[in-house]
């Protein structure tokens, strides 16, 4: 007769030592997961690096109609307007793909019951949304780089000497900010199932008031105020800074403040508020409605 | 006094680890959902529609517990509130001797849920991929993960299609993967929310027999079992609560609801669930 052995030992173990393992096997099994998942739809997979082949085109041959040095407020980026417009569109990619994915994964998994089947197990909320988040995560870092990548190598964007400490904390903070949003995203979403309101005002005006596409100076005054209460400003910024015109650190650290800032405040507070819809959508009996 | 308070509190708490689960006086109301008039003109107005209403519920440890009653009975509902899904509005239930709402973490050690929704699974993943991701999420760690997914595939006989993608499995396969899923902590409690639903009569016998004989018998487990096949019923618990209109309307063993089997268990089960529930006791309705 086949019997169930015990996990006893794991309990024992799991008061001291092996805390740090079972996270770190938690989040590669959401990794694992999700690669899985996404690489089974082999054409979309694919689709998405050609789309970026061709959106790194289309800004290349618009900025042919701007020639370098011709605008002043493209002077602190080196005046070069596609490779301005290249930091811009890469990473902004990444505040897309948490603001739309979590709540897109949250819906799914309510959708088909899988969220059920996660909550019941013995893995924290904030766990569960980090490690929902993990895949997605390096996915945008990958194509980010191939983004850059594609810029220096086909369209011969400039880079000269990259300030990698800058480069990676503005990185990281930035990747807090967006997954705060995500989170916030996916409260609604987790409440009211559709019509998430943070993922189409806060990613248009981003896209439009967050110096993506164009240089916030750009802007008039009555409207500038905006772009300074958006993290996508702050991270732009210190990115160009750090990539295209090699500033020192202490010139990026304003924006990695700034970012601190806005990590500080919206991380636990978007934590705290997932715990309050889940809390709701218990109460209501909803957590698989749809 | 004060050693006569203690004394009264040691004693239920002592009783409480007694039982695998223990259900208090739970009642729950679930929201309406509101149309747009009524949204707009009475936008605070609170309704609902109730689930459950005071229930009272024991299960000794090692028990098959059934619990039977018709579509929209509240049967899902107490799963759910037993599982940490849902929350009651009022009452208390205890997991062991763990409240529910207090002590979360503590009760998922005790519970597997096999859902009823077979869509719980990643559809586009092997049942192999699908179990090893929720055993890494119930930390059970990489050096044990093999042998315990092993072990519960072995069990619930799916050695042949544990590499297959979960989308090719029958309605069948679902549901054992779905039992083998909660199996991977070895619970004590195991939760199954009608699991023959839509087999054919052999898978379903399968399902049954392995959660009696198996789960209950071997393994001492104890099951709760949510169904609303009276033979199934019949058959394999060892008690049986009917629920209807949300409230407990009989309770105990076959013979004891049949009168020693004086009259058949269809004849009880009809009558209690005929039987008119009072007014609910909280809002709406």
């Amino acid at each position: 007769m086949k019997r169930l052995s015990k996990n006893r030992p794991l309990r024992a173990k799991l008061l001291g030592i092996d805390v740090m393992s079972v996270l770190m096997q938690k989040l590669f099994a959401f990794l694992k997961r999700d690669f899985l998942e996404e690489a089974s739809y082999k054409y979309s997979f694919i689709a998405s690096f050609f789309g970026i082949f061709l959106s790194s085109a289309t800004f290349f041959f618009i900025s042919k109609l701007i020639s370098p040095n011709s605008s002043s407020v493209l002077a602190p980026y080196g005046g070069d307007y596609f490779s301005f417009v290249i930091i811009g569109i890469a990473f902004s990619g990444l505040l897309a793909i948490f603001q739309e994915r979590l709540p897109a994964i949250i819906r799914q998994a309510q959708v088909t019951g899988t969220l059920e089947a996660i909550l019941v197990s013995r893995t924290s909320i904030p766990v569960i949304l980090f490690g929902s988040s993990l895949y997605y995560f390096l996915y945008s870092i990958a194509s980010t780089v191939f983004h850059l990548i594609l810029a220096v190598v086909v369209f011969g964007m400039q880079v000269e000497k990259i300030n990698w400490l800058g480069a990676v904390l503005t990185f990281l903070l930035t990747a807090l900010c967006f997954l705060s949003i995500g989170i916030l995203s996916a409260c609604f979403i987790l409440v009211y199932k559709k019509g998430n309101p943070f993922s189409w005002i806060y990613g248009s005006v981003s896209g439009l008031l967050g110096g993506v596409f164009f240089p916030i100076k750009v802007l008039p005054v009555w409207i500038k105020w905006i772009s300074y209460i958006l993290p996508i400003t702050y991270s732009l910024e210190g990115l160009r800074k750090s990539i295209i015109v090699t500033s020192p650190f202490s010139e990026i650290l304003p924006n990695i403040i700034a970012l601190s800032v806005f990590a500080v405040v919206f991380f636990p507070l978007s934590i705290y508020l997932f715990r309050l819809a889940l809390k709701k959508a218990k109460k209501d009996g909803t957590l698989t409605h749809y | 006094m004060a050693v006569l308070e203690a004394g009264v509190f040691g004693y239920e708490k002592a009783d409480r680890k007694m039982n695998a689960i223990e259900v208090k006086n739970v009642t729950k109301v679930y929201p309406a959902i509101k149309g747009y008039k009524e949204l707009l003109l009475h936008p605070f107005q609170r309704k609902g529609t109730t689930a459950l209403r005071g229930v009272d519920l024991e299960v000794r440890p090692g028990q098959c517990f059934c619990l039977m009653g018709p579509n929209g009975a509240g049967k899902t509902t107490l799963i759910k509130i037993l599982s940490t899904l849902v929350l009651p509005d009022e009452g208390k239930a205890f997991i062991k001797g763990h409240d529910l709402e207090k002590e979360t973490d503590e009760v998922k050690k005790h519970i597997g849920f096999a859902l009823a929704e077979e869509r719980s699974f990643y559809w586009r993943l092997t049942g192999l991929q699908n179990l090893d991701f929720f055993a890494a999420l119930n930390n059970i760690p990489l050096s044990k993960r093999r042998k315990k997914i092993q072990e519960v595939i072995d069990l619930v006989g799916l050695e042949k299609a544990a590499g297959r993608r979960f989308n090719t499995y029958s309605t069948g396969m679902r549901q054992m993967m779905a039992i083998a899923r909660a199996l991977l902590t070895d619970p004590d409690i195991l939760f199954v929310d009608e699991p023959t639903r839509s087999l054919d009569p052999v898978a379903a016998q399968n399902i049954r027999t392995f959660l009696r004989k198996e789960m209950v018998e071997n393994h001492g487990k104890t099951v709760f079992w949510a169904t609303h096949d009276l033979s199934e019923a019949a058959e394999f618990a060892h008690t049986i609560a009917i629920i209807a209109e949300g409230q407990i309307k009989a309770e105990g063993s076959v013979r004891s609801l049949t009168g020693q089997g004086s009259f058949p268990l269809k004849e009880v089960y009809e009558k209690a669930v005929k039987e008119p529930a009072p007014e609910s006791k909280a809002f709406g309705n």
